[in-house]
């Protein structure tokens, strides 16, 4: 057990060195490096963080859906863990990917906020998730709490590919995809000092995010030992 | 505010909500760290004796 936990301590530490080193040449990439916008100017940087945060922030509530989907399945506590960690998670990058992109709009669109479609499917996803916190945190039982909990993960991830395809389906305020797109390759379409830059601030957020969410388990399973102890005494 | 106003505006705010994220995590692991070793220093009191 002391073994692992070490093992997972010395892995978090590469991780955190990795995401120091690729965050500081994010920042020099997407603040120096980068060429500005022909159309939008110095403004487009703020895509260096809009796009990375978005897609950790999907990768984070996946990896909420998968959590909850073993749990229901397996009853396993890890699984629960995992995905309370990850929503936690996943709202802060939510949270920040509204920010930006409300920081974006007020230079390029003339406005803070609009009810298009696809910010309004995120705005949803936050709420969601943002519930899914309160709910775990309001309900004492906490076997009910994290089977609840599950039910909702489950149900707030189903938002995700609504907000993808709504560019697609709605006519929108907001751009279709630049980078996933299935027409076209990602090179082709956005140049490739930009596309560097993004790349790079892509790495530094999931390595981060990955970072963040070791610890938040790391959290998750101390907190359940405690408790553990507290209701046997040590023994 | 100029561009550079809005984009230097969006990078303090996440790299501020990140590390703020970060440094209160740490101190919440803290302190179930030292919750946990008394817990369990205790138990090993109660076993002993």
């Amino acid at each position: 057990m002391e073994k692992t936990m070490r093992k997972g301590d010395r892995g978090r530490r590469i991780i955190g060195s990795l995401a120091l080193c690729s965050i500081l040449l994010g920042l020099y990439f997407g603040l120096i490096a980068a060429p500005p916008d022909a159309y939008q100017g110095e403004a487009q940087r703020i895509m260096y963080l809009h796009i990375p945060s978005i897609l950790t922030a999907y990768l984070s509530f996946f990896i909420v859906f998968i959590g909850s989907c073993l749990f229901l399945w397996k009853r396993e506590k890890r699984d629960d863990i995992l995905a309370y960690s990850a929503a936690e998670i996943g709202v802060l990058f939510t949270g920040l990917t509204i920010i930006e992109g409300s920081i974006w709009g007020k230079p390029t669109w003339g406005v803070w906020w609009t009810w298009d479609a696809r910010l309004t499917l995120t705005a949803i996803l936050f709420l969601i998730f943002v519930g899914y916190l309160m709910l775990r945190s309001l309900i004492e039982d906490e076997s009910r709490g994290a089977v609840c909990g599950a039910v909702l993960g489950i149900i707030g991830f189903l938002d995700i590919p609504l907000i993808h395809m709504s560019v697609y389906w709605w006519r929108t305020l907001h751009q279709s995809p630049s980078i996933l797109r299935p027409d076209k390759l990602p090179w082709e379409n956005v140049h490739p000092s930009m596309l560097i830059a993004l790349s790079v601030n892509f790495v530094a957020f999931i390595l981060f995010y990955f970072y963040l969410l070791s610890l938040r388990f790391r959290l998750g399973e101390m907190r359940e030992e405690a408790k553990a102890l507290k209701l046997y005494g040590g023994s | 505010m100029g561009s550079w106003e809005y984009v230097f505006l969006a990078y303090g705010i996440v790299w501020f909500a990140l590390l703020l994220y970060f440094f209160l995590l740490k101190r919440r692991v803290r302190k179930v760290e030292v919750e946990l070793s008394s817990l369990r220093s205790s138990g090993d009191y109660q076993k002993n004796a």
